[in-house]
């Protein structure tokens, strides 16, 4: 087993945008990373060698686009993380994890049913719990002017900044944030 | 008569053109092998307990592929989380998983106080482990009762139903009711217990120790039950692994992961009690799992009624019905009657959350389901079906 700073370090390595530790006591979660979708697959294939199963996928819309959580948690040794992607807000796409957990396939569905968000390759993309005729938007989907972003949700803990882009979004410019 | 176009009404796909079914049907066909019969089971149907529906693709007996549909049950909870006041939403926690609703009360109470900060008083965590674990005496015991019911075996529900009406009676004084069970607030509970729930609670206990060694006798030995569920649905740690399956199924197939341990709270770490795995990874496993566990919840039972604390139920300043959550994100989770139950709530400090997501067992649980069918009777499917202890309101929330 990898420790946390094991992680830390393996994430950094693998492409990691933001890795953040958490205060366990208050958030429920040891580690997480925001990654790049296109490299999801390969973060959930250490997770998955590690003896780490996947727990569910938790949408958030924010400002920014579809905020995706996916938690994990280990068989081995307590050990609760999560790696989260942003998606665009217009055509929010990232890969399906079913090639590692197939019990993911439910939980994209899901997803997908409540905030439109599509999973590429997952093998049954058809609704879940909602019925396959519902008509109009996504049910979940806020409006537009109730939005918030992502840096006044507080889901970063203590972030160490890997990648310059993501520094506007966890720590916006002052002015815009006066409008919020 | 050649040009009629002629559907067979039991489902044998003459024309694979001919759309026969519902969409689900019609989607679920689509892969279908030449030959083989779509059977439809539910979702009104004995063994699905509730509305669940589940397509199979048959091979004469046999399952090729089976796929459940679900939804018929779902109230978005996740929604109604997002537009009523944290304080609102305790009483739809109940409504969740209606055999085990004390677990749900705990793990939205939980995710809250932890989100929050606050700090409940020894009492209240001593009254909510007696709560939850005589909650899941009764959930299992219904299960027990159910799986051996579509198994063919009638009457051991009418035995389970005695003891699980008494922990209702039980749990009525302190909950005020007997299914959808309120109980937890922010910073404690909401009622004491009295001396009537204490003695009621240790008369139960020996009570259900000879019971249970009468279902051994009763069930557990039956020949017939051991050639229907040994052997039958053997789902191994990887299974569980790549479908997030928690719970009995999980400690079953050998791993002792229960989160009243790994990542204790409340007052479990106080508490020593067994984590029982195994005995195998069958329909038997996860049977002798669960009456395993009911013995361990005695245990807890006991020793939390002996450790009991005296002091207020409820913490000073505990937050008013105006309460709003700061903002942040917490991820809190507990161990239900069927595996790990979670709580996900990311706020902005507004009235009601941002976001609530749950995470309910019984979902990850029966999405292996499809894997596990392949390949099995239909007989045994069902019997796999019924060993994965499935409360639909849960899986659909």
């Amino acid at each position: 087993m990898t420790s946390l700073d094991g992680r830390h370090a393996q994430w950094k390595e693998t492409g990691a945008l933001v890795v953040s530790r958490h205060d366990f006591k208050t958030e429920g979660l040891w580690l997480s990373a925001v990654v790049p979708p296109k490299s999801i697959l390969t973060f959930a294939k250490q997770l998955c060698d590690d003896g780490f199963t996947l727990l569910d996928v938790s949408t958030i819309e924010t400002k920014e686009g579809f905020f995706v959580t996916y938690h994990f948690d280990s068989f081995q040794e307590p050990g609760r993380l999560a790696l989260r992607v942003l998606l665009d807000p217009q055509k929010p796409q990232v890969p399906s994890l079913y090639p590692i957990y197939q019990g993911a396939e439910w939980h994209e569905r899901e997803s997908f049913d409540f905030f439109g968000v599509e999973f590429v390759d997952n093998p049954n993309l058809v609704p879940l719990l909602l019925p396959d005729d519902l008509q109009g938007p996504p049910p979940l989907r806020k409006d537009p002017k109730n939005l918030a972003s992502l840096s006044l949700l507080g889901v970063f803990g203590k972030p160490e900044i890997l990648d310059p882009q993501w520094a506007d979004i966890i720590n916006p410019p002052k002015e815009p944030k006066a409008d919020a | 008569m050649s040009s009629l176009n002629f559907i067979n009404p039991f489902g044998v796909r003459d024309d694979p053109g001919t759309v026969v079914g519902d969409f689900y049907t019609d989607n679920f066909e689509r892969n279908a092998r030449p030959g083989t019969v779509i059977l439809n089971l539910g979702p009104q149907h004995p063994s699905t307990h509730g509305v669940l529906r589940v397509l199979a693709e048959m091979d004469g007996e046999y399952v090729v592929r089976a796929e459940p549909v679900l939804g018929y049950l779902h109230r978005m909870h996740e929604k109604m989380a997002e537009v009523k006041t944290p304080w609102q939403f305790i009483p739809n926690t109940g409504r969740v998983d209606y055999l085990h609703p004390i677990s749900w009360n705990w793990a939205y109470a939980g995710a809250v106080e932890q989100l929050a900060g606050l700090t409940v008083p020894p009492r209240a965590e001593y009254l909510r482990v007696i709560s939850c674990e005589l909650n899941r005496i009764s959930s299992h015991l219904l299960w027990w009762g159910a799986f051996v019911m579509d198994l063919g075996g009638v009457t051991p529900i009418l035995y389970a139903f005695e003891e699980r009406e008494t922990i209702n009676d039980i749990l009525q004084i302190i909950t005020g009711s007997r299914l959808t069970m309120s109980y937890f607030r922010f910073g404690g509970v909401s009622s004491d217990i009295d001396a009537r729930f204490i003695k009621l609670t240790k008369d139960f206990i020996p009570y259900l120790r000879e019971r249970l060694k009468m279902y051994t006798g009763l069930v557990t030995d039956n020949v017939i039950l051991r050639r229907r569920v040994e052997g039958v649905g053997p789902m191994s740690v990887d299974l569980c692994q790549r479908y997030g399956a928690t719970g009995p199924i999980l400690r079953a197939a050998g791993l002792a992961r229960d989160t009243r341990r790994d990542i204790p709270y409340g007052v479990y770490p106080k508490l020593e009690f067994p984590i029982p795995t195994g005995p195998s990874d069958d329909c038997f496993g996860r049977y002798m799992m669960r009456l395993k566990e009911i013995e361990t919840s005695l245990t807890i039972i006991e020793q939390a009624l002996a450790q009991l604390p005296s002091g207020p139920y409820m913490m000073e300043k505990a937050p008013k019905a105006t309460f709003k959550l700061p903002k942040g994100e917490t991820y809190f989770a507990v161990e239900g009657a069927r595996g790990q139950v979670g709580v996900h709530i990311v706020s902005d400090g507004g009235k009601s959350p941002y976001r609530i997501k749950l995470r309910a067992p019984g979902f990850s649980n029966l999405s292996l389901f499809a894997e596990a069918a392949k390949g099995t009777l239909l007989a045994d499917a069902l019997a796999i079906l019924g060993s994965l202890d499935l409360v639909i309101p849960e899986v659909d929330r």
